[in-house]
């Protein structure tokens, strides 16, 4: 009895414990699209690319690998198939001008500077990897795993998707290149029979240009035919996309010159602490002043106590070429400088001050012109595009240019445009970190299901790794 | 700059509106939770401390308390992820005893829990960086007088010393594993007073207040967990000081015998949850990175209730009631710290009485939260909650 009456009791609790309310107010539907088999044809950011490097677990967050992962609940049957790295450390390539380094990505560490200062920052996974390894590792094929959905190449321009010699020079496309899928990018995107496509392209075409400082490279200029000129190349691309599917999502290039990588080092990094230190620095220049006077040029170059605009070479300054010695000037307040610039040499070697720095460290007036006409002028043409073939459209200028105003919240979260603790950009300054992918992947299911009438289930990006730091 | 305290935060209840927890005696729970116009003997110092002094016998003493089994459902606006709390079993209790000095005047002393709650959510939940859990327990001790004025008035009051203790903790998003951990403890003062009048042998009235009594958390202890790249910038142990007002509380009830078996009452009763504006911490350490207000606006409220008794016999009287409450909570600005819902309740009560002088009360209570969208919009979350609680009871009074 006794027992008898202990059992009652505690199936009773149980009973209580488990009176469980039930919610069910979200219907997954596709609307009018077809998401049975989705094709990502995109850059870097596509690909998942991620603090300097393409690796497993940036990869399993890129923005497109989230979203299809959200496709199934409306009706995605098909495997979503990404190529990824075989490492967790990956292989990226440095983001400036010069001869490109291969390297594994980054991570938040601890590095000590020419001052013997140590100080937490981006610092390679393994700083000991050798260029011989990493290319072999980027460059051993993965083909037989394909066809693959996810077609981000990193480096791509949209001129790129169109090249017949891609696969000789880009490694990262090298590794799923298929001789019997052709030598053509763009090609591939059939070969997993998709229903849905999204492009996200352009940035490449600009960010060439910028990163390195309007040296390197240059901007996809607007006309010229497919494979050189924007419109036509991009014209091409999302024309041949909607032939091959029943719809798809394009997305504009946001304002690179927002981005971290452009706006973490300031124009005036160069402190002086005494008088007699800015007056020694000014006696130096002071025939470069006079110069400039004379020949009624506004250049000058001044230094004084407290924080000082870098000396910088500006090629551009209309001065002979045999004065080319003389065409160095102090940065401008709203000029730009690159996340890569050599810290080192800034502190230990004299740069900014007795030594100007090169050229491709810094954006200057002009060149954010340039790149920011570009911009808009290319994404005219995508939403032109997107109107022209009926698709969904993410506008990503807008977007950022409002983080970057106020920052947005999702999950609790504050995503800004500043390095690292802005949440949103990895430690290259350039791409997303999985967070910032899951709100990238939010944006297009956003557009996707307010022009396709869907329900496709947002992301949660409270559930994605947010940035690790070290202990 | 480094950390951005999205909100952090305090408390949680499904049962009552807000953070309260109006479970202090079984009879009265029983019928509604609806005890201002009774004369239910020693429990009245919670519910009218003017309707003490007429308790039957010289002694009495009552004890009891509740199991809460509340379980929340949460699914994010827009998707169809789902989480479901993962809440510990709520405990308030009760315990009263009280003594005629004299034909008019009793004196009594109360200790019950009118403010608490627990709330769990899985540590990974979408919502951790606003709580993932947390628990909150108020206990007013109460010493009483009330006197009783001729045969239809009494009136009584109660000076109130809180001791009140708060544990929280919420996810940071500094990498796996980072959360925070903030643990406080506070006294302070208040009263309950009350007039009872039996209008005549078959209509009673009775009106109550309860005054506010904020819970000013000083010194709390607060452990940060975060890697040790960031511990100069959020050092690991570190003090923070808060405020949670435990609101007001103006209660009119009603009853009437309709004849010598079957009892009906009403109570309305107005809570001050206007006063509950910010939830602020401040800390001691870094105080300018890790300071953080988090709007709540909260409002009044006034929920109305209804009760029956019925004497079945002398040993077994059997009791009902329901309410509808309107959630103090704003919309906007709706934590799952709290998740109160607009309410539906109903409630089943009896009480046995083996002998005239001992009573042993039950009570069964379940409200229903009704689904709600809601937002906390300094985080940008939106979803639909919805809950379901149940909470038995028991308790047992002597009066001799």
């Amino acid at each position: 009895m006794k027992r008898n009456i202990k059992i009652l009791f505690f199936s009773a609790l149980i009973f209580l414990a488990s009176c469980q309310p039930s919610l069910n107010t979200y219907n997954p539907t596709p609307g009018s699209a077809k998401f049975t088999s989705y094709v990502a044809v995109g850059n870097s950011l596509t690909a998942g690319y991620e603090s300097g490097a393409l690796f497993i677990s940036g990869q399993k967050y890129s923005w497109d690998n989230m979203l299809a992962t959200q496709m199934k609940s409306v009706g995605m049957s098909a495997q979503f198939k990404t190529p990824y790295m075989p490492t967790e450390d990956g292989v990226g390539v440095s983001e400036g001008g010069g001869t490109p380094v291969f390297r594994t990505k980054l991570i938040l560490g601890y590095s000590k500077d020419c001052t013997g200062k140590t100080s937490l920052g981006p610092v390679p996974a393994n700083p000991n990897a050798s260029q011989a390894a990493l290319y072999k590792e980027i460059t051993t094929s993965v083909a037989s795993g394909g066809p693959y959905n996810n077609l981000g190449i990193p480096g791509i321009k949209v001129t790129d998707l169109f090249s017949t010699k891609l696969a000789l020079r880009n490694p990262f496309f090298t590794r799923i290149y298929n001789p019997s899928f052709g030598p053509v990018l763009l090609n591939y995107a059939k070969e997993v029979n998709p229903t849905f496509f999204s492009l996200w392209i352009g940035n490449n075409d600009v960010l060439g240009y910028a990163a390195s400082g309007g040296v390197g490279d240059f901007i996809t200029p607007m006309d010229g035919p497919e494979g050189v000129g924007f419109t036509a190349s991009a014209t091409a691309a999302v024309k041949y996309l909607a032939s091959i599917t029943s719809g798809g999502v394009v997305a504009s290039i946001p304002d690179i010159t927002s981005i971290p990588y452009f706006n973490t080092v300031p124009y005036n990094p160069i402190p002086i602490t005494s008088q007699a230190q800015a007056d020694q620095l000014n006696a130096a220049y002071a025939q470069y002043n006079g110069f400039m006077k004379a020949n009624g040029l506004p250049y000058r170059i001044n230094f004084h106590v407290g924080a000082n605009a870098m000396v910088i070479s500006d090629p551009s300054m209309p001065l002979p070429d045999s004065l080319s010695f003389l065409k160095i000037r102090q940065i401008k307040s709203d000029e730009l400088v690159m996340l890569e610039i050599p810290g080192d040499s800034l502190k230990c070697a004299f740069w900014g001050t007795v030594k100007p720095v090169p050229d491709q460290y810094v954006l200057t007036e002009s060149e954010i012109s340039k790149v920011q006409t570009a911009i808009q002028n290319y994404n005219t043409v995508l939403k032109n595009l997107a109107n022209q073939y009926s698709l969904a459209y993410v506008d990503f200028y807008t977007i950022l240019k409002s983080v970057e105003k106020k920052g947005i919240t999702e999950d609790g979260i504050l995503f800004t445009t500043k390095f690292i603790t802005g949440n949103l950009f990895s430690f290259d300054g350039v791409h997303l970190t999985p967070q910032g992918n899951g709100v990238v992947a939010n944006y297009f299911i956003d557009a996707i299901n307010a022009k396709y009438g869907s329900n496709i289930p947002k992301v949660v990006v409270s559930e994605i790794p947010g940035i690790q730091f070290p202990n | 700059m480094f950390l951005v305290m999205a909100a952090m935060i305090i408390s949680s209840a499904v049962y009552a509106g807000g953070y309260q927890v109006r479970l202090q005696g079984n009879k009265q729970t029983g019928m509604g939770l609806i005890g201002t116009p009774m004369r239910f003997g020693v429990s009245s110092m919670f519910y009218n401390p003017g309707a003490l002094s007429f308790m039957n016998g010289k002694f009495g003493v009552e004890a009891g308390g509740s199991a809460i089994f509340a379980n929340v459902i949460y699914q994010a606006f827009g998707s169809n992820y789902t989480a479901r709390s993962n809440n510990p079993m709520g405990t308030p209790f009760y315990f009263y005893a009280a003594g005629k000095l004299n034909e008019n005047i009793t004196l009594g002393m109360a200790v019950y829990t009118p403010y608490g709650s627990a709330a769990k959510w899985n540590n990974n939940w979408a919502l951790k960086f606003l709580i993932q859990n947390i628990s909150l327990r108020a206990i007013y001790y109460q010493p009483t007088i009330s006197i009783k004025l001729g045969d239809k008035l009494g009136i009584g009051i109660g000076f109130i010393y809180v001791s009140g203790n708060v544990n929280l903790t919420k996810a940071l998003n500094y990498g796996s594993n980072s959360y925070v951990n903030l643990q406080g403890s506070a006294n302070n003062y208040g009263f309950n007073a009350g007039l009872h009048y039996k209008a005549s042998d078959k209509l009673s009235f009775g009106i109550t207040y309860r005054s506010k009594i904020n819970i000013n958390l000083k010194n709390g202890n607060a452990k940060f967990t975060v890697p040790a790249s960031l511990s100069s910038m959020i050092p690991a142990n570190n003090q923070f000081n808060s405020s949670l007002p435990l609101p007001s509380n103006l209660d009119i009830g009603i009853a009437y015998q309709m004849n010598d078996k079957l009892l009906v009452a009403a109570e309305f009763d107005w809570v001050g949850w206007g006063s509950y504006d910010t939830l602020s911490f401040t800390f001691k350490n870094n105080p300018q990175i890790l300071n953080n207000k988090n709007p709540r606006l909260y409002k009044n409220t006034f929920t109305p209730r209804i009760g029956l008794q019925y004497v079945f016999s002398d040993k077994l009287t059997l009791r009902a009631g329901a309410f509808y409450e309107i959630t103090p909570v704003n919309k906007d600005y709706f934590s799952p710290e709290t998740p109160s819902l607009n309410t539906f309740a109903y409630t089943l009560g009896a009480s046995y009485k083996p002998s005239k002088h001992l009573s042993i009360d039950l009570s069964f209570l379940q409200l229903f939260g009704m689904k709600s969208l809601m937002s906390y919009t300094p985080a940008n979350v939106s979803g639909y909650y919805k809950s379901n609680t149940v909470v038995p009871g028991i308790g047992i009074s002597y009066h001799f």
